[in-house]
């Protein structure tokens, strides 16, 4: 047979074994050993067994375990109660009130947390009750929240970046580096959603909150030290340059567990949850970078990824129209797929077009690329059928799926306007990484 | 038949802690590496265990993570399957457990060859390959063995498969 249709059988078993419901890791591993029987490249056993052994011993993945644990140990504690008690003296006289307890709740929180879903539960545990208490819109609430928690994502930690640096080899510190601008742009960006709300609905304001004095504020904020400490720990020591990402995490892990005990919810019990709890999240991500290290072998002898970018540079289309085109192709695939399985699948292919001239004259490199894929992957998490966030929060409030992504539809619309800022100003992802002092 | 449910059991259980205490040597690796590293006490090969570490929590607790649900999986056509479920389910165990079984026989394979050439790591460690590719033959088999053990029950008695999360709820 030519290449050609040994290439679709490839592409069709692929589809075939995802979408039957085969477990991903596995799939992968699947498709790419049909692969190089297909294009007969030699011994599948021996291939596969090294990948899958370099990829799970590999060191920079170590971060992963860590930061998980970091998260599920502050998941079981009272911080979501705390940070609420500490931040809404300060948001309760912004025109748009305490709505913004959300979107800075989930900055900071996405600050010691590396997944979205944790961010939204946490800050969501104490907010959405709240928030409802006072009268505050539910539409805006639910909106808020489902956009903010993608902060979670994009502000170091991140586990999706720490997926993406290992996938394509590059430094996790600066990816997680060049996170924090456009996070914090973003997060601007929501808030001043919440004060447009603010001004256009003013029937739809709650009463105003009660005045509280500056001394009073101060003595409030005493909550929120615990984590601010923790943030200053995480970021500040990669950012210092005293620590690579792997440490920052063990001072996470080890910064979580002093937090716990400090607070008294540190049991036995807890922390043998915790630590099960990562170790299973772990080993399933840990499985699904093996048989994607596989499959990328694998995809090299179809000789797709460079065909793809050959084709896609002899059309001569301006990068714009590129990434435009790959956000649409995230969002459908983040339509079946979670963001991690999304990057690990598309990277092989993806790769060796971002890597061409035409992308590096425009300032973005694999850097950026990341940060493009985060916020990508991350609109499709609040966009129906199937967009993890929009579960959470059903779980959470018993509204239909259906509400809830009507409320999360202009925050959509931000993330859209934020790939338009990220492609008008690479900058904002690629100035602090290149600027990072003395990395270890 | 029930000693041996329970002797399964009790072997994925101990593979999810034997994983976790990995984890945790993970930890105390990357905190004495920092340590040696401010007090000028040298700890060669620091990277490569916490690697050895980090593959060892891994494989040993693939077993577990399956029997707990963790590993992803797109279930939207699955989940419309209705009374023909079954058949979904009996597909996808087998071809996991047909992809398993032959990475655990290749796994252990190349760990009985390292160990006859006496491979041994290209870093500092120069710890011999043979020693932590064991939890890589061992982890696989292990889950190899689950996943058979879940196909038969599927095939034989009431039992659907584990309700393992679609790939949509790994929320990250």
């Amino acid at each position: 047979m030519d290449h050609f249709s040994l290439t679709i059988i490839f592409l069709f078993v692929l589809f075939l074994l995802l979408g039957s419901g085969v477990w991903i890791g596995l799939a992968l591993m699947g498709v790419a050993a049909v692969g190089i029987v297909l294009f007969d490249k030699g011994f599948v056993g021996a291939n596969l067994t090294d990948k899958a052994w370099d990829s799970a011993s590999n060191w920079t993945l170590t971060a992963l375990p860590l930061f998980i644990w970091m998260g599920e140990i502050l998941f079981r504690t009272r911080l979501s109660e705390d940070m609420f008690r500490g931040l809404s003296p300060w948001m309760a006289r912004l025109p748009g009130g305490l709505l913004h307890t959300n979107v800075v709740g989930c900055t900071i929180f996405a600050a010691v947390s590396g997944s979205s879903a944790a961010t939204l539960t946490t800050v969501g545990k104490m907010s959405i009750p709240e928030l409802r208490r006072r009268g505050y819109p539910e539409f805006m609430t639910i909106g808020t929240l489902a956009g903010s928690a993608t902060l979670g994502l994009m502000i170091p930690p991140s586990l999706t970046l720490i997926v993406y640096g290992v996938t394509i080899n590059e430094s996790i510190t600066q990816l997680f580096m060049a996170g924090i601008l456009p996070g914090l742009v973003l997060a601007a960006m929501f808030m001043l959603y919440v004060a447009c709300w603010y001004f256009l609905r003013p029937g739809q304001r709650p009463r105003a909150e009660p005045v509280i004095g500056f001394r009073e504020k101060l003595a409030n904020s005493r909550f929120l030290i615990p984590v601010i400490c923790l943030v200053l720990l995480v970021i500040g020591s990669m950012y210092a340059g005293f620590a690579t990402a792997t440490e920052a995490a063990a001072f996470g892990v080890l910064g979580a567990l002093v937090l716990a005990a400090a607070q008294g919810s540190l049991t036995w019990s807890t922390f043998k949850e915790s630590l099960l709890g990562a170790t299973r999240t772990s080993a399933m991500i840990a499985l699904i970078l093996m048989g994607a290290a596989f499959l990328s072998l694998s995809m090299g002898f179809t000789g797709l990824p460079r065909a793809l970018a050959e084709w896609i540079s002899t059309l001569g289309l301006p990068p714009t129209v590129l990434i435009a085109a790959l956000m649409i192709f995230y969002i459908v695939i983040g339509m079946f797929l979670d963001g991690i399985s999304a990057v690990v699948l598309t990277m092989a292919v993806v790769e060796p077009m971002v890597r061409t001239a035409a992308f590096a004259d425009l300032g973005f490199d694999m850097i950026w690329f990341g940060i493009f894929v985060v916020v990508v992957v991350e609109m499709a998490q609040i966009t129906p059928p199937v967009g993890f966030n929009l579960f959470v929060l059903q779980g959470m409030t018993s509204h239909e799926i259906g509400y809830i992504s009507r409320t999360a539809a202009p925050m959509f619309l931000i993330m859209i306007v934020m790939v338009g800022v990220l492609v008008l100003f690479p900058e904002l992802a690629t100035w602090l990484p290149e600027n990072l002092r003395n990395q270890p | 038949m029930r000693t041996l449910r329970k002797v399964l059991d009790t072997i994925y259980l101990a593979g999810g802690v034997l994983g976790a205490l990995f984890l945790i040597c993970i930890l105390v690796i990357i905190c004495a590496q920092m340590i040696s590293r401010w007090s000028g006490v040298s700890f060669p090969g620091s990277t490569n265990y916490a690697g050895y570490c980090m593959a060892a929590s891994t494989f040993f607790a693939l077993a577990y993570a399956l029997n707990a649900g963790a590993h992803i999986r797109v279930s939207l056509f699955l989940s419309r399957m209705g009374r023909f479920r079954r058949f979904g389910e009996v597909w996808c165990y087998s071809i996991a457990a047909l992809t398993m079984t032959f990475f655990s026989w290749h796994a252990l394979s190349r760990n009985l060859q390292t160990r006859k050439f006496n491979f041994v790591s290209q870093g500092l460690d120069a710890t011999p390959l043979w020693i932590p590719e064991i939890s890589m033959t061992v982890g696989s088999a292990i889950l190899a063995v689950a996943l058979w053990d879940q196909l038969l029950r599927i095939v034989f008695t009431d039992h659907m498969g584990v309700a393992s999360r679609d790939s949509m709820e790994i929320g990250d």
